[in-house]
C-alpha cells in the first residue's frame, strides 16, 4: 500500500503539471520502471506483514510457553533448604522464586559496612529468595523473603519431610513420633506409608458417609419438610387432607432421622478409631505439632528422593488435581468440581445456542426478504458481539435469575420461599446468559455457511420438485453443517473461557454439591457451580494467601486451556467426520 | 449485454417467422406473447413459440440473448429472482403456468431440468437419482430400486454405475455427473426435459455421449435444449428457434433454419457471420 503511494505521488504530480493526468501518470511510472536495474528488491509491504505475523506468533508462543512451563513445573517436588541466618535464626523451606530488590534505609542501617558497600557497588540492589516455610498453624504465614546477605549457611537435611495436610496446608519439618492404635511404634518408611494409607482410607470412608449417605438423608428430610410446607399452602393449613399429608411426612422424617442416627454413630466410631493413630512433627526449631495421621494427604523426604520417586509424586499430584475436591480455600487439592462445572455449563450453553442461532440464521438468510430490515438485524447482531460481557451478566441476573427465576419459584416452588430455588444464579441461567453472549457468533457463521451453499445445488433440488423446506433440509443444511459447526466451535471456545458474567449468574468459590448427583431429578439446573476461569481468579487474587495460590493459577490455566482445546478438538473431529460423511453421501 | 439496446421495430427483427417441422403431435408447451423483465430491464420481448410434443427443440442465439431466461421460464425457475415481472402466457395442457393457483412444485415435477454445469448433490448415486421421488414422499424400496435402474439406463449410465450406487456422486467424472443429472431429471418420469447448454462444461467424448443420449430420448420426452453450438443443434434437434436480443427471430424445422433460413439475420448467425 505505502509502496504504491510512493510511486504514484511524484508521477501524478508531474501529470498535474502536464494536464493529462492518467496517461502521464502511467508514462511516468513506465520511465521509472525502465530506469530501475534488474536486481530483486522485494516487497516492503510484504516484509511488514511477515514481521507482524512473526511478532504475533512469537507473542502467542511465548505466552503459551510461560503458562506451560509454570503450570507443568508446579507439581514437581523441590528440595527443602535449611537456612541459617547471620542473626542466628534458623528456618527451613522450599525456595520458590527470587530476584534483585532495593533494600530500604532502615535495613541498610543495620548491616555491617562490608555488605553495605557491596550493595552500594551493585547500584543499591541486593538479591533475595522467597521461601515457602509452610507451617501456617505455627508461623501465621506460609512464605518468607530471605535476603542473600542475611544467609550464613544453607544445607539440605535428608530427614526433612514435605507434608501435605488436609488442613492448615503444608508442614515442613521432621517426623518425631508415630502412635498407632494408642501405642508408640518405631518409625520406618514402610510402616509409615502403610499406616498413612490405612488412615487415608478411614478418612475417605468418613467423608463418603458424611457427604454421600448422610447428605442424602439430609436431602430427603429437607424434601419432606418442603412437602409439609406444600401441603399447608395447597390444601390449607387446617384441612384434614393437609393434616394427613403432614402426619405422613413427619413419620417419614422420623424414620429418616433414625437412619441418620445410625449412620452418625458409625461415623463417630470410625472417628474415634481414627483419633488413636497420630503423628507428631517438629519444625526446624523443634516446635511440635500433633495430628491424626489421616490428616496427612501426602508426605515425602524432599531431599532424599530418587527420580522415580519424584515422578511418582508429580503424577500423584496431577491426579489429585484433576480428580479431587479442593482443600485449603482452593489453594490445594483438586479442581474436579470446577472441571465438571465448566464442561457442564459449556455443553448446556451449546444446547441452547445451537438451535437458536441456526434457526435465526436460516430465517434471515433463506426466508426473510433481503432489504433494509434484514440489514439492520444483521448489523445489530454483529454489534451484540461487541457488548461487554459483564453487561450480559447483569442482564442475566436481572432477567433470567430475578424475573424468570422469581416467577418460576412463585409458580412451582412456593414452599421453599423465601429461599430462592431458581430465583438466584445457577447453572441454567449461566448457560442461558452465555448462550446469549455467543449467539451472534453462531448466527454470523451459520449465515455465511448457508450463503456459501452454491446456487446450483438449490436450483437442482427445486427443479426436482422439492419444496423450499425440503431443499433446505436435504441439500442446504447438510452442506452448510460443517460451517455451522465451526461457528459452534468458536462459540464454545468463547463461552468456556468467559468469566465475568458468570460471577453474577451462578459461579461460586466453593459449590456444596455438583449440578448432577444421585438424587431425583438427578440434574439440578438451579444449583450454583464452580468454574475453572473463576477458580483462577479466586485462587490467584481472592485467597487469604495469594502467594500460595499463585502456582495453582498456572496449573489451572493449563487445565482450562487443555479442556477448551479438548472440547474444540472433539467438535472439529465431529465436524470433519460430518464433512466426509456428506461428501460420500452415506446418510 | 445488448438486451437493453432499444431496437426500431422494422429492422428485420420482427415479425417472427414460423415454419415448424411437420409430424408433431401438437404443442407440449405453448408460449404466447411472453415478456419478461428483470427489475427494470426487459429480457424477453413478445416471445411466442409452440414446442412440439415428443420432439427436440433447440434454442440458439448469441450469448445474453435470453435463451436461458426463456428456458427457465418454462418451469418457473426464474421465480427465485427478486424483482421479476412477466406478461403473457405459457400454456401446458390448457393451463397457464403463470396463472393463478398453479402448484409450482407439481409443475416442476412434470419437467426435468439439466443445468449448464453438472450439479449432483453431495449424496450417493442412488440417493441422487431417487431424490425427486423421495421429496415426493415415495419410500418403497422396490419402487426406488426400479426407478434407479430405469433412469440410469435411460441416461446410459447403468453399466458404469450399477456397482457403485452407494458411492458418492461427487467421485464421478464430469461427463458421468452430467448423465447422472439427466438420470435424475428423468427419474420422476416427466413429460418435458429442459436442458440448458448441458454439454458446455464437458469434453468432446462426453459431449458425444450426451448427444447420443438425447437422440435416444427423442420421442419419449419433449426436449428443449439450449445450446451455443450450432452443430449440436443441427445434429440433435427437430426444430430450432433462433433468438436475438430477447426476441425469437425465426423458428422452424432445423434443416430449414440451417440451410435455408427465411430471415437474413438468422442466415448471418448460422453461417457464422456474427454471434
Ligand atoms: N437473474 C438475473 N437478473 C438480472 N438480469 C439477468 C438475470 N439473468 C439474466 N439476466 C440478463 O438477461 C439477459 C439474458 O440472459 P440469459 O437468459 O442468461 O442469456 P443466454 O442464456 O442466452 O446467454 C442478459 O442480458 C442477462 O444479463
Ligand atoms: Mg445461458
Amino acid at each position: 500500500m505505502s509502496a504504491l503511494h510512493e510511486q504514484q505521488i511524484p508521477a501524478s504530480g508531474a501529470a498535474g503539471l502536464a494536464g493529462v493526468a492518467a496517461r502521464d501518470a502511467a508514462g511516468g511510472r513506465r520511465v521509472r520502471r525502465f530506469s530501475a536495474d534488474l536486481s530483486a528488491v522485494g516487497e516492503p509491504a510484504l516484509w511488514a506483514f511477515g514481521g507482524a505475523l512473526a511478532l504475533g506468533i512469537i507473542l502467542i508462543a511465548g505466552f503459551l510457553a510461560m503458562i506451560a512451563w509454570n503450570g507443568f513445573s508446579t507439581f514437581w517436588p523441590k528440595p527443602i533448604e535449611r537456612v541459617e541466618l547471620t542473626s542466628g535464626e534458623v528456618l527451613a523451606g522450599v525456595a520458590t522464586r527470587g530476584g534483585p530488590y532495593r533494600p530500604g534505609e532502615s535495613t541498610l542501617a543495620q548491616l555491617d559496612d562490608e555488605t553495605r558497600a557491596a550493595i552500594a557497588a551493585n547500584d543499591g540492589f541486593a538479591s533475595r529468595t522467597l521461601y515457602q516455610t509452610a507451617n501456617f498453624d505455627l508461623y501465621g504465614d506460609d512464605f518468607r523473603w530471605v535476603s542473600d546477605f542475611e544467609v550464613a549457611d544453607i544445607t539440605r537435611p535428608e530427614d526433612f519431610f514435605y507434608i501435605e495436610r488436609q488442613q492448615w496446608g503444608v508442614f515442613i519439618g521432621r517426623i518425631v513420633s508415630l502412635v498407632v492404635d494408642g501405642e508408640q511404634v518405631e518409625i520406618t518408611p514402610d510402616r509409615l506409608s502403610r499406616e498413612q494409607r490405612a488412615a487415608r482410607q478411614r478418612f475417605t470412608e468418613i467423608r463418603g458417609l458424611e457427604r454421600g449417605d448422610i447428605g442424602g438423608i439430609n436431602h430427603l428430610i429437607e424434601r419432606e419438610r418442603l412437602a409439609i410446607r406444600r401441603a399447608e399452602i395447597r390444601l390449607g393449613e387446617d384441612s384434614p387432607e393437609a393434616q394427613a399429608a403432614i402426619a405422613e411426612a413427619q413419620a417419614r422424617i422420623a424414620e429418616l432421622q433414625a437412619e441418620f442416627q445410625t449412620l452418625q454413630q458409625r461415623v463417630n466410631a470410625i472417628r474415634a478409631e481414627d483419633r488413636t493413630t497420630r503423628i507428631t512433627f517438629a519444625e526446624v526449631n523443634g516446635q511440635q505439632v500433633e495430628t491424626e495421621l489421616s490428616q496427612v494427604v501426602r508426605f515425602f523426604p524432599a531431599n532424599a528422593l530418587s527420580l522415580p520417586d519424584k515422578i511418582g509424586i508429580y503424577l500423584s499430584r496431577w491426579w489429585e488435581f484433576v480428580s479431587a475436591e479442593p482443600r485449603e480455600a482452593n489453594t490445594q487439592g483438586g479442581v474436579l468440581p470446577a472441571i465438571f462445572g465448566t464442561v457442564a455449563m459449556t455443553l448446556l450453553m451449546v444446547v441452547f445456542v445451537a438451535p437458536f442461532g441456526v434457526i435465526t440464521a436460516l430465517y434471515l438468510r433463506e426466508y426473510a426478504k433481503q432489504g433494509r430490515v434484514t440489514s439492520i438485524v444483521r448489523i445489530s447482531v454483529n454489534n451484540l458481539a461487541g457488548v461487554p460481557s459483564i453487561v450480559y451478566g447483569v442482564f442475566g441476573l436481572g432477567f433470567f435469575a430475578y424475573a424468570m427465576g422469581g416467577t418460576i419459584d412463585q409458580l412451582f416452588y412456593p414452599e421453599a420461599l423465601p429461599n430462592p430455588t431458581f430465583g438466584k444464579g445457577g447453572i441454567l441461567w449461566a448457560s442461558l446468559t452465555l448462550a446469549l453472549l455467543t449467539v451472534p457468533v453462531v448466527i454470523v457463521a451459520s449465515e455465511e455457511a448457508l450463503q456459501a451453499v452454491p446456487r446450483s445445488m438449490r436450483e437442482g433440488s427445486l427443479a426436482c420438485g422439492a419444496s423450499k423446506w425440503q431443499t433446505i433440509r436435504y441439500i442446504v443444511l447438510p452442506k452448510a453443517l460443517p460451517g455451522i459447526m465451526t461457528g459452534m466451535i468458536l462459540a464454545m471456545a468463547r463461552g468456556a473461557g468467559e468469566v465475568a458474567p458468570l460471577m453474577l449468574v451462578g459461579v461460586v468459590k466453593l459449590a456444596p454439591a455438583l449440578p448432577v448427583d444421585g438424587f431425583a431429578p438427578f440434574i439440578h439446573l438451579d444449583r450454583s457451580f464452580m468454574h475453572l476461569g473463576f477458580h483462577i481468579f479466586d485462587v490467584g487474587f481472592q485467597s487469604r494467601n495469594s502467594e500460595a495460590g499463585k502456582p495453582m493459577v498456572f496449573v489451572t490455566t493449563v487445565l482450562l486451556l487443555a479442556l477448551i482445546i479438548t472440547m474444540n478438538a472433539t467438535a472439529i473431529y465431529v465436524r470433519n467426520r460430518l464433512k466426509r460423511k456428506y461428501a460420500s453421501g452415506e446418510f | 449485454m445488448a438486451v437493453t439496446e432499444t431496437l426500431p421495430r422494422n429492422d428485420g427483427i420482427a415479425p417472427t417467422t414460423y415454419h415448424v417441422k411437420a409430424g408433431g403431435q401438437g404443442a407440449a408447451l405453448d408460449i404466447r406473447d411472453f415478456n419478461l423483465w428483470y427489475g427494470e430491464t426487459q429480457a424477453l420481448f413478445e416471445n411466442s413459440l409452440e414446442i412440439q410434443k415428443g420432439m427436440v427443440t433447440a434454442m440458439i442465439g448469441p450469448s445474453g440473448c435470453g435463451k436461458s431466461t426463456l428456458l427457465r421460464s418454462l418451469n418457473r425457475m426464474n421465480d427465485l429472482v427478486d424483482g421479476l415481472r412477466i406478461s403473457g402466457q405459457i400454456m401446458v395442457d390448457d393451463f397457464d403456468i403463470y396463472g393463478r393457483g398453479v402448484d409450482v412444485i407439481a409443475l416442476r415435477k412434470r419437467m426435468g431440468m439439466v443445468f449448464q454445469k453438472p450439479n449432483p448433490f453431495a449424496m450417493s448415486i442412488y440417493d441422487n437419482v431417487t431424490y425427486p421421488l423421495r421429496v415426493d414422499g415415495v419410500t418403497k424400496k422396490s419402487i426406488l430400486d426400479d426407478t434407479v435402474e430405469r433412469a440410469l439406463r435411460s441416461a446410459a449410465l447403468w453399466d458404469e454405475a450399477k456397482d457403485r450406487l452407494k458411492e458418492s456422486a461427487l467421485g464421478m467424472s464430469g461427463g458421468q455427473q452430467q448423465r447422472l443429472c439427466i438420470a435424475r431429471a428423468v427419474a420422476s418420469d416427466p413429460e418435458v426435459l429442459l436442458m440448458d447448454e448441458p454439454c458446455s462444461a464437458l469434453d468432446p467424448i462426453a459431449t458425444a455421449k450426451i448427444e447420443n443420449l438425447i437422440s435416444d430420448l427423442r420421442g419419449q420426452y419433449t426436449i428443449v435444449i439450449v445450446t451455443h453450438s450450432m452443430s449440436q443443434a443441427a445434429r440433435v434437434s427437430d426444430n430450432t428457434a433462433f433468438m436475438y436480443l430477447g426476441r425469437i427471430i425465426e423458428y422452424g424445422a432445423t434443416e430449414t433454419i440451417f440451410t435455408n433460413p427465411k430471415v437474413a439475420r438468422t442466415n448471418d448467425y448460422v453461417t457464422g457471420r456474427f454471434g
